[in-house]
């Protein structure tokens, strides 16, 4: 007799070839997406806004339908897709410089609104396609091809929270930040992730997820190396956990 | 103001609202905007009208969240569109861009005010290069259409929603603040076209087939170039199929005076003018910017000595003309800068001036 | 044959409106017309004009400087517009609100004081626009009052109908005040 202990989701696609850098976050996402979808069981119903940057290729492992928005416009292109089609799960997976830098605008106004879609962001303190320059969530010393010295406030101001932003939109109906730097954490993750999809299900509003993750190509390190600084650095200025989540008042 | 169709009934109404009421009526599921003279009254009338249908309104945070939430609309296949004036179409013009790499089928109202930059809130066709040409990235065109009448405001929006979907490809009605802001009588006809079946490319989810992905981007030049020359292949079907212009007097004109827009209103009576001075004056007004109505030009410019382009711009069609015509005759320029079109005096005073 | 109208007034004046039910009133009369409006960036105040061109064929201009029939209901625009009206033209003039002077005498003047005669008959000044038509009805001959009573009802929405009656005694004050009686 044989027990299966991993499958993988029906929503990855099969023989794909993985595209990510080695030790890349962006893969655990993208899987814990694939699951929840599955679990959710909306795969034949759901549409993903795709954006720019090494998110991009989520429409290469997902078996669902894709748009490819312009940068940064992920949550304006979902808000398109969700209006004309209501019944459909939309849900936008994002970078950090797509959704807190050039889109920025079209993540808060689709919180104030309270669209019914779902947004999956990483927070890689990076842009990392680009080849690691200084992004929105960039932390404080830190050193990247365009803050050569490292991140210092009167020349480059300060990191976004974006979990903590998002919370404070009134149309948002789930907030919050997790990390993928070790199994309990993968684990909370996709908590998190399924949660968020879960409020557009219910009507509810706008759910949100800030996945911390690991860039070890741009930060010059190795895949241990990638998520002890997510641990040991990241966690402490982003700190982990659920800012907003308007079921839990329902309870 | 209720929506319905009037045949044979005509109303008094702005242009802005009859390009809202022939979009609600040409079955427009989704419209998303922001505020800018001289197109507001769109989305004023649309703001009620679609929310009493049970259809989508957005007060979208910019122009370029809007020409965006318009992309997310049609890749489901939905009739979407937007509307918005000169220096903040300016801001669509990446979404235009992906728009015509994707294939989808965007409508875009561009009521055509002042410029360059923050310019005022005239009438003025500066927009023509702006429709015709792009100020977004790579090759592509999209389908324009330019009324000069608030009747052709209604007809031409059904018309922008067919061939948007037929063909799909971004395409604009291209009005002007003159348009927008006056009143004219109208009829609003049925939906006169057929319905395009979007079901074989629309994203709706991936049941019982393989997922589809709308994007633009290609990573192999080799696909990259087959998929623009295929891309072309499309433009030039569209320039067979639906190429439209209007001509006037040309049979025996020595001068065929050229315009488009609310301009042809004050230049057909210029012509008329000039006729009953004795001189051979036509006139000829693409309906369509693009496609061009280059052919016939080309045609007329066998027999014809002169071309007069008249614009409200600084000169931006007359470089079409002159393509079209080839340098086969003159092509001259009666033009003002900005504001209603000259006096029709003014326009055959100048026409007679080049002879 | 084509002829050409300019309303001007202050903004608040009903001036656009007063040109919506002028065009309204030759679509009636199976008239080719279009309405066309002065519009600046200020959204109260200022001066405001509209231009209604009515033609037996399409109308090609739709902003004129000169008209057949311009009505002022102010002193500025009885100062702009009255080299605006064309020779042999007629200049309808609210004199409650503008000097009686006349400084061309190749065009007919009408002093008429609207705003007053709309507080006193009709006991509210909103009323000077569509009075004005009745005079301007009279002045020209072009339309009738009835014509000018279906395009009331036109314009004036379905929830504000019952101010019809209130409008239509206003084009009859207009329609019979005694224009040589000056």
């Amino acid at each position: 007799m044989t027990t299966q202990v991993f499958k993988i989701a029906d929503s990855f696609k099969k023989n794909v070839k993985y595209t990510f850098c080695p030790g890349c976050d962006h893969g655990v996402a993208v899987r814990l997406v694939a699951e929840v979808i599955d679990e959710l069981g909306i795969r034949e119903n759901a549409i993903v806004a795709a954006a720019i940057g090494c998110s991009v290729t989520i429409y290469d492992f997902l078996n669902i339908d894709a748009l490819e928005s312009p940068h940064g416009r992920a949550m304006a292109v979902a808000t398109g897709i969700k209006r004309a089609k209501p019944d459909k799960f939309v849900f936008t997976y994002q970078g950090d410089g797509d959704f807190a830098s050039i889109g920025w605008a079209e993540s808060m106004h689709a919180g104030l609104r309270g669209e019914k879609i779902s947004s999956i962001c990483i927070n890689n303190t990076t842009f990392g396609m680009t080849g690691g320059q200084l992004g929105p969530t960039t932390m404080m010393g830190q050193v990247t091809t365009t803050s050569p010295t490292g991140r210092n406030p009167e020349y480059y101001g300060y990191p976004i929270k974006m979990a903590e932003h998002m919370a404070l939109c009134d149309g948002v109906a789930y907030s919050a930040r997790v990390s993928l730097d070790s199994v309990p954490n993968i684990r909370k993750a996709k908590q998190a992730i399924k949660k968020a999809f879960e409020v557009q299900l219910q009507g509810l509003g706008l759910g949100f997820v800030e996945i911390l993750a690991g860039c070890p190509t741009n930060w010059r390190m190795s895949p241990a190396q990638a998520h002890d600084r997510v641990r040991d650095e990241m966690m402490q200025t982003f700190k982990p956990g659920v800012y907003k989540d308007v079921t839990a008042d329902i309870k | 103001m209720v929506v319905e169709c009037l045949t044979g009934k005509k109303v008094l109404m702005k242009g802005n609202y009859a390009i809202a009421q022939a979009a609600v009526l040409a079955g427009c599921e989704c419209y998303f905007g922001y505020p800018i003279t001289p197109q507001s009254e769109i989305g004023e009338y649309l703001s009620g009208k679609m929310q009493e249908l049970g259809r989508a309104y957005v007060s979208a945070e910019s122009e370029l969240a809007a020409i965006n939430m318009v992309i997310g609309a049609c890749s489901t296949g939905a009739k979407a569109m937007t509307s918005s004036s000169s220096c903040a179409v300016s801001l669509m013009q990446e979404g235009i861009s992906y728009a015509c790499t994707d294939e989808l089928p965007v409508v875009l109202v561009s009521v055509m005010r002042g410029g360059p930059g923050l310019g005022n809130i005239y009438p003025s066709q500066g927009d023509y290069y702006q429709s015709t040409k792009g100020g977004g990235n790579g090759d592509y065109r999209t389908i324009v259409l330019a009324p000069s009448t608030v009747q052709e405001c209604a007809d031409l929006t059904y018309k922008a929603f067919y061939l948007a979907h037929k063909y799909k490809n971004p395409t604009i009605l291209l009005a002007d603040g003159l348009l927008g802001q006056m009143m004219e009588p109208v009829e609003f006809k049925p939906y006169p076209y057929s319905e395009i079946e979007n079901s074989d490319w629309a994203l709706s989810g991936a049941k019982g087939r393989e997922p589809r992905i709308i994007r633009s981007y290609g990573p192999l030049a080799e696909d990259r170039c087959e998929f623009l020359e295929k891309l072309f292949e499309k433009y030039k079907a569209i320039e067979e199929n639906e190429t439209l212009w209007e001509e006037n007097d040309t049979d025996d004109a020595d001068v065929v005076l050229v315009s488009f827009g609310s301009t042809s209103r004050n230049v057909n009576t210029a012509a008329k003018l000039l006729r009953a001075k004795g001189l051979k004056v036509g006139t000829f007004r693409p309906i369509t910017l693009f496609p061009f109505p280059s052919k016939r030009l080309a045609e007329l410019a066998k027999r014809v000595k002169m071309f007069v382009s008249v614009e409200v711009n600084m000169g931006q069609m007359i470089d079409d003309v002159k393509l079209a015509v080839n340098g086969l005759v003159p092509v001259e320029l009666v033009h003002k800068g900005v504001g209603a079109p000259p006096d029709p005096e003014d326009i055959a005073a100048q026409v007679e001036g080049l002879l | 044959m084509e002829k050409d109208f300019i309303i001007a007034g202050f903004g608040g004046q009903g001036v656009l409106l007063a040109g919506e039910v002028l065009a309204n009133a030759f679509m009636i009369d199976d008239k080719k017309v279009t309405w066309y409006p002065s519009y600046g960036a200020e959204m109260r105040g200022g001066t405001v004009n509209c231009t209604v061109v009515m033609s037996d064929d399409e109308v090609s201009a739709v902003q004129k400087s000169k008209a057949d029939y311009i009505i002022v209901l102010n002193q500025a625009s009885f100062d702009k517009f009255t080299s605006w009206v064309r020779k042999g033209g007629s200049i309808i003039v609210n004199s409650s609100l503008a000097n009686v002077k006349k400084t061309r005498d190749d065009i007919n003047y009408v002093f008429v004081p609207i705003t007053q005669m709309a507080q006193e008959k009709l006991e509210n000044i909103k009323m000077s626009n569509i009075l004005a038509l009745g005079i301007l009805s009279k002045v020209s001959g072009l339309f009738s009052l009835e014509i000018l009573e279906k395009a009331l009802n036109n314009v004036i929405p379905a929830h504000r109908k019952n101010l019809i009656p209130k409008n239509i005694e206003a084009l009859k004050l207009g329609y019979e005040y005694d224009l040589f009686n000056l």
